[in-house]
This record gives C-alpha cells, sequence and structure tokens, in this order.
C-alpha cells in the first residue's frame, strides 16, 4: 500500500500556512519537508535536512529567494535547491553537485500538494472545482490513514455551524485517501471533502474543505463547529489506535549527495550540456539587448552572482556572457549583450540573427567570479556592460541584507543597461557617466583610497579601465586578494613561442608543447580532457595545479600574487619559464 | 539598575531578559551557577529566595521572584504604553492572567521535559512531554481561531502582551526537551511574530527569523 501512496500526490500544507518567509515544517510518508512560498510566489518544498550536518532547513531563515540554514549559514537557492554559499569557504563557489533534494509542489483548493513521485496531475473533485470554497483547520491525528478515514466516514455536521442540528449525510465518493460527504437539512446543502494525509504510518493530518463558503458570523461559526466535531473524533480515533498494533514508523530514504569528482569528458573542447530557449529578447540600452533564457528540459541548474555560461551560436562560434539575475530569481538566465563595434561574429550574432522562440545551447554555468558574503561593505566597480556578473551580486548583497555599493561607469544615461533592475536597487547604485579616462581614473581613486579591513571590491569593465584599477588599488596598497577582477578578454599580447616539456603527474604522462600549440591543445591531442570556456586567458576555467616548474603566466585571471606564487595556470595562454613543468592532472 | 539573578539557559530568566529587552530597560546580569553547580540551591542562594528559583530581580532595593510575577511588575513599571500589561481593560487583563497561568502550566510540562534531558532534573519525562503536547494542542487551535480574526497574538488586543512573552519560551525550546511542534503550524507561525517584535533578543537555542512582511504591503495581519 505504501507502494501506491509513493505515487499518489497527498495535500501536505494549506496556503494559509505559508505566510510571508515562513518556513512550514510538514511530514509525508515518514519524510520530514521544509515548505516554503519565496518571493516570486514559487512553492519550494525540500528535503528538511540540510546537506551539511542534516540540521532542520524548516528552522532556517529565508530572505525570499534563498533559505539559509541557521547552523553554519549554508544557503540555497529558490526553485533548484541548489547550494550558493559556504560561509567556510566565502571565496569559493559551492560545487554544482550540492543541491538538496526537492519535491513538486502544485497549490489547487488552497491546498499544497505534493508527494514522493507522484505521478499525474493531483485530483480533480468536481464539488471543488468553481467554487467558493472554505480550508476548515487541519487536525492532526496520532492514528493511521485507514482509521481516521473510517471514522470520517460516519462524519456527521451541521450546515449553520450549530451543533443541534446535525444534518444528515451521504457519501459522494471514498478512495484510499479521501472521501466526500454531502449534508442535506431543511432543503439546503452542504459538501465536505477529506483529504488525509499520510505523515507517518501512525500519523496523519485530516484537511477539509467546504464546497460553500459562509459569510459573516457564520463563517467563524461553520469554522468553530467543524474544529470542535474534528477533534472529538479525533479523540475517539487516537484511543482506538492505542489498543491497535504498534506500527514502525515509516522509513525516509535519504540520497547521498554525489562528491564532486573532475567531469569525465570527451577531448572534443567545450560542452554545451543545457538547451535553451530565448523566453525574451528585448534592447535594454544602446547598442545591448537583455536576453532570458528558460530551459526546454530539466529546470536550469543553480547559478551563483558572478557565474558565465557559454553561448554556443548557430554560427559555430562560441562566446561567454555573464548571469545578471540574482540566484534563486526564476527558472532562467538572463544575459545582456553588447554589439561590439568589432564583433567577429559572437555579439552581432546574438543582437541580429537570434530571436524569441529560438533555441540555442549553452554551458553549465561556471563561476570563476565568486561573490564573498562575508565583507563588511563590497564595493562593485562597472565600467559599461561589464555591469553584468555586478547586478547579479548586487541584487544578491541588497536580498542578503549586506552593505553595498554599485558604481556604475557609463557613457550616458541611454546606455545604461537594464534600468528597471537599477531602479530597484536605488541608492546604492551611484552612476558616473561620460567621464574622460582621466576623470574615471580620478573617480577611482577617489573610490580606493584607502584599504579598508573586510571590505571587498569586485571589479568589471574594459580592459584599460581594469589595468588603471589595478594599478591605483595598488599604490593604494590595497591587498590582492580584496581586489576581484573579472575580464571580457585577455588584454596581454600572448606569446607562444616557447617550447617546454609537461609532466602529468597523475595521468603519469610526459608531453612536449612545441612552440605555437597551447599546453591545452597539447592536453586535448593526447586525449586528455580539460575544461575550458573563453581559451584566452580571462575565465580561468581551465586552471591547472603547478606541482613543480616555473609557469610564464599570460593570463589576466590570476592576479599578481597568484601568479607570483606559482601554483596555478591556465592552460589556454600561459606556458614555463623553465624547462619542465609538473602538472597536477 | 535592575539586578537579575540570571542564567544563560533558563527559559525563566529568559523571559525576563527578553521583557527588558523589549520595554529598553537596562539591567545587569548576575550569573548563577544553575549546571552543574546547583547554585540556586545553595544556602548562600537560599537568604535571595528561599525556595531555590531563579529569576530574581532586585530593582534599586525592590526584590521579586518568580518568572511571571517579576514579567508584571516589569510591564506595569517600564511599559509607559500600558500595552504589554493592560490594566485598564478589564477583559484583557483577565485573558492576560488566565493566559499567565497557562504559561505556568507549559513551563511545567514543556520546560521541565527539557530540564529533565538537558539540566539532570529528575522528572516524569513521558507525563511531561503528554501535558505539553495538551496544551499545545488547545493553543493551537486558539491561535489558529485568532488568525481567522485578523488577530497574532494570545490574547485578544491587536498588541502582544506579557502572556506572550510568558508562554513564547517554554514553546520554542520545546524540541529541547522532545516535545515537536510539527504538528502545530499556526504555534509555529506565532512563535515567528514574537521574534519580529521590536527589541527581541534570542539565546542559545533560539534563532532569528525572516523578515516581516514591508508596510507597503498591508493587509496580512498573519505574515
Amino acid at each position: 500500500m505504501t507502494e501506491s501512496l509513493m505515487n499518489l500526490w497527498h495535500p501536505i500544507a494549506s496556503a494559509e500556512d505559508l505566510p510571508y518567509r515562513h518556513i512550514f515544517q510538514g511530514q509525508l510518508l515518514g519524510r520530514e519537508l521544509a515548505v516554503w512560498r519565496a518571493d516570486d510566489d514559487f512553492v519550494n518544498v525540500w528535503e528538511n535536512r540540510c546537506l551539511h550536518r542534516g540540521t532542520r532547513l524548516s528552522i532556517g531563515r529565508s530572505d525570499g529567494l534563498e533559505l539559509r540554514c541557521q547552523y553554519h549559514g549554508w544557503r540555497y537557492a529558490n526553485r533548484s535547491a541548489g547550494c550558493t554559499y559556504i560561509p567556510a569557504h566565502p571565496a569559493d563557489a559551492p560545487a554544482r553537485t550540492i543541491c538538496n533534494r526537492t519535491f513538486p509542489s502544485v497549490e489547487r483548493y488552497g491546498l499544497i500538494w505534493s508527494g514522493e513521485e507522484p505521478t499525474g496531475e493531483p485530483p480533480e473533485i468536481a464539488a471543488l472545482e468553481n467554487a467558493e470554497t472554505l480550508l476548515l483547520r487541519n487536525i492532526a491525528v496520532n492514528a493511521p490513514l485507514n482509521l481516521v478515514l473510517g471514522h470520517l466516514a460516519n462524519y456527521r455536521f451541521s450546515i449553520t455551524g450549530d451543533p443541534d442540528n446535525l444534518a444528515t449525510t451521504s457519501m459522494d465518493y471514498q478512495d484510499g485517501c479521501s472521501l466526500s460527504l454531502t449534508a442535506t437539512c431543511d432543503g439546503k446543502k452542504s459538501t465536505v471533502v477529506f483529504f488525509v494525509q499520510p505523515v507517518d504510518s501512525n500519523r496523519s493530518v485530516i484537511r477539509g474543505v467546504l464546497s460553500n463558503s459562509p459569510e459573516g458570523a457564520e463563517r467563524l461559526l461553520t469554522l468553530r463547529h467543524h474544529s470542535a466535531e474534528l477533534s472529538r473524533l479525533r479523540d475517539i480515533v487516537e484511543l482506538e489506535a492505542l489498543d491497535g498494533p504498534s506500527l514502525e514508523p515509516m522509513v525516509a530514504t535519504i540520497e547521498q549527495v554525489p562528491i564532486a569528482l573532475p567531469e569525465i569528458t570527451t577531448p572534443s573542447g567545450r560542452k554545451a550540456a543545457l538547451r535553451v530557449q530565448v523566453l525574451r529578447k528585448w534592447a535594454t540600452a544602446e547598442g545591448v539587448v537583455g536576453l532570458e533564457l528558460e530551459s526546454i528540459g530539466e529546470p536550469l541548474p543553480t547559478h551563483q552572482p558572478g557565474a558565465h555560461i557559454d553561448v554556443h551560436l548557430p554560427n559555430g562560434l562560441v562566446r561567454q556572457y555573464s548571469l545578471t539575475n540574482a540566484p534563486g530569481e526564476g527558472s532562467l538566465y538572463r544575459l545582456g549583450v553588447k554589439l561590439e563595434a568589432d564583433s567577429r561574429g559572437g555579439s552581432a550574432c546574438l543582437h541580429e540573427t537570434v530571436k524569441e522562440g529560438d533555441v540555442l545551447a549553452i554551458s553549465e554555468p561556471r563561476n570563476n567570479f565568486p561573490l564573498r558574503r562575508d565583507a563588511v561593505k563590497t564595493i562593485l566597480i562597472a565600467g559599461g556592460i561589464g555591469v553584468t556578473p555586478l547586478l547579479s551580486m548586487a541584487q544578491t548583497l541588497r536580498n542578503n541584507k549586506l552593505d553595498y555599493e554599485l558604481h556604475y561607469f557609463a557613457q550616458t544615461d541611454g546606455h545604461l543597461a537594464f534600468p528597471e533592475v537599477l531602479n530597484e536597487l536605488g541608492e546604492a547604485v551611484v552612476l558616473h557617466l561620460g567621464l574622460s579616462p582621466d576623470e574615471t581614473s580620478q573617480a577611482l581613486t577617489a573610490l580606493l583610497a584607502g584599504p579598508q579591513p573586510a571590505m571587498h571590491i569586485y571589479v568589471c569593465g574594459p580592459g584599460p579601465m581594469l589595468e588603471a584599477t589595478r594599478r591605483i588599488a595598488s599604490e593604494a596598497d590595497w591587498p590582492d586578494e580584496a581586489i576581484h577582477f573579472e575580464y571580457f578578454k585577455n588584454t596581454i599580447e600572448v606569446d607562444s613561442s616557447s617550447s617546454f616539456e609537461v609532466s602529468l603527474a597523475r595521468s603519469a604522462l610526459t608531453l612536449e608543447v612545441p612552440s605555437g600549440k597551447t599546453i591545452l591543445e597539447v592536453l586535448r591531442d593526447n586525449g586528455i580532457a580539460l575544461m575550458s570556456s573563453c581559451e584566452q586567458g580571462a575565465c580561468g576555467t581551465c586552471e591547472v595545479t603547478v606541482i613543480e616548474g616555473e609557469p610564464e603566466h599570460q593570463d589576466v585571471y590570476l592576479n599578481d600574487s597568484e601568479k607570483l606564487a606559482g601554483q596555478r595556470i591556465m592552460t589556454c595562454v600561459s606556458r614555463a619559464k623553465s624547462p619542465r613543468l609538473v602538472l597536477d592532472i | 539598575m535592575i539586578k537579575i539573578y540570571d542564567y544563560i539557559l533558563s527559559v525563566n530568566c529568559y523571559k525576563q531578559r527578553l521583557m527588558m529587552s523589549i520595554l529598553d530597560v537596562p539591567f545587569e546580569s548576575i550569573p548563577i551557577d544553575f549546571y552543574p553547580g546547583w547554585e540556586h540551591k545553595s544556602e548562600e542562594f537560599k537568604k535571595i529566595n528561599p525556595l531555590g528559583h531563579i529569576p530574581v530581580i532586585d530593582d534599586d532595593g525592590f526584590m521579586l521572584r518568580d518568572a511571571h510575577a517579576i514579567l508584571v511588575y516589569l510591564a506595569s513599571k517600564y511599559d509607559p504604553t500600558g500595552l504589554w500589561y493592560p490594566t485598564n481593560n478589564p477583559e484583557l487583563i483577565g485573558e492576560t492572567a488566565q493566559w499567565m497561568l497557562f504559561a505556568e502550566g507549559t513551563t511545567n510540562t514543556a520546560s521541565a521535559a527539557r530540564l529533565h534531558v538537558n539540566l539532570g532534573y529528575e522528572f516524569d519525562i513521558e507525563a511531561c512531554r503528554a501535558g505539553a503536547h495538551r496544551l499545545f494542542r488547545v493553543l493551537e487551535e486558539h491561535l489558529w481561531f485568532r488568525e481567522q480574526e485578523n488577530l497574532g497574538w494570545v490574547c485578544s488586543g491587536e498588541q502582544p502582551t506579557i502572556a506572550d512573552i510568558a508562554i513564547f519560551p517554554d514553546v520554542i525550546l520545546s524540541e529541547e526537551g522532545g516535545v515537536a511542534r510539527i504538528d502545530y503550524p499556526a504555534l509555529r507561525r506565532w512563535t515567528d511574530r514574537v521574534k519580529r517584535i521590536p527589541g527581541f533578543v534570542p539565546m542559545p537555542g533560539i534563532f532569528p527569523v525572516g523578515d516581516a512582511r514591508p508596510i507597503s504591503h498591508e493587509g496580512e495581519a498573519n505574515a
């Protein structure tokens, strides 16, 4: 019987159980659930268990789009339940595999329906369709489902709420988890449908819905009448259950989170694991289009602020774009794409060819520009279209009520992308419009006047602006680890004339890198797959750990101290100063 | 300044700290080694309270014991609005007294179970838990119907009273004594509301909660 209950939809809460930012604690077939309504009205039904230490998420906090565990602050995104932030590792992006278990949810008749592996749709009850329904107070009973149903079949009630005037009732239907009774009295009719939620082998919740909703004082009278009658029924059922056989509690299987191992990929280069449809495309600023991408298959994986995706364009090109929406905001990815004057076909294709309804292949989101959420203050500095990852960060910081400013350098008002988001962010946005390079430097110098403890700076914009920021920050003694850069493209002229040897410690293989070829290419030629994205030393995806040897860095992803340490290398552009590099692959 | 003979893990002491924080009354905490020292049962402490209980307050020489009596005193003396202990409204003051007595019940069941589990007191744990569930069922129904009338508190006024402060700690820490609240959704929502009272302070085992709905979206008193 349990098997079939697993495949049914059950009511697990009522809509009124999910007020603003409340996390409801529920249970179905032995499994505890954390149920919460996000600010976009999506009802999340999750395993009530943090993936870290198993703490109940129902004692956590909702900030509207993310739920934060009370114990060590792990955050999970609305809809996907993917982990977006781990406070103990503030500088790192959580692995994509850290995703809590979710269950489907449907609202119907004022109830929230879910199930273990439900098939089809929640039941449609003719008496409740298009009716002004009234939800009765739900009654938790320490008794098994069948016993409760058996007693409910003989339930009598008064149409007016007057306990001395019980009506004759007739049963409309009964199935394994619900039944419907119609009372007739003085020519008036009232139907009550009871759904019994199997909480555990010996616990149930009676959820009653009336097919009519009395007005005024009679409404409260009716609710009190049913509450009293059902409480009486509960007392009888519970006494009977005490005499019944003692039942073992149901055991819900808890799924293990797969350990994040490096993906085994084919050596064909960049992967486009996801298919999305262009839901909306619009001009958001001078020369900038906004694109909203919606999954056409499984829900999109959780992204974190700062993340980007590869977009595989119809013309065969692959381009990287940052996601501008905050985690938990919709089950879509939002991009801002600027038409580059010297477009080699990437931005032009998205501007001119791609239209609403088109299907695109994209990679899963990667985050090489993770946002710390432990800073006392965060300064976001955007140059032009560099605002895209910073918008996601700004909205996240706003949702988390953390102190931040977004400084947006642009030519004119008309060049400001996503003005509706900027409006929402309000006073945290500081605009710097129409500044010359010198004036920009002055403004940056003022912004970066002196390093402050626990303050972090995130910068994204055109190369010269980033170089200026790097120089100004260094002159003002900002530590490298407090300033985070994201480049559109590599500004360093890559010299690939050297030749050297790479030894792969884990693969037990030594390969020759000739002049004119990159480490990444040589690895791929020899059947060793590495993740990559921009393949020009800007995004950080193809990073590998260096065990021995001296790298010749030609990327803009690592900062100066990381380059000096020589422990990591971007295999798409960087090479070796020493005759040999030993890499941890 | 008010001195309170205090223990960080005591629900009854927390009731006073919570009330004083909400009323913005400064106080000095005098820590008593309740566990494992049993200092409240020492001869020394029995000179302060012959019953061997905490909390006791000393307000400039005026000594008062018993958690719920102290709440009455604090609200009467330090709440200029008169809402927390509404003496000018006979129905409300009657209800407040009724639910303060109910709080004696939750203390002697739910919080007794917690003392048994956490702090080495010997009680009939099953009787404590069964008693707590009996009271929680009553409170659950009561609060659910309050919500139906767009009211959010234990007494029938639009503002919380000392009865909410007296019952809340027993309820919110009940899981520590093995009394689950999963069957009491209206009770859980009420604990969210108490946590959103301006001046709310937590204690170990009591956590802050997400924000209330911004004022601009009025109309949902339960939010």
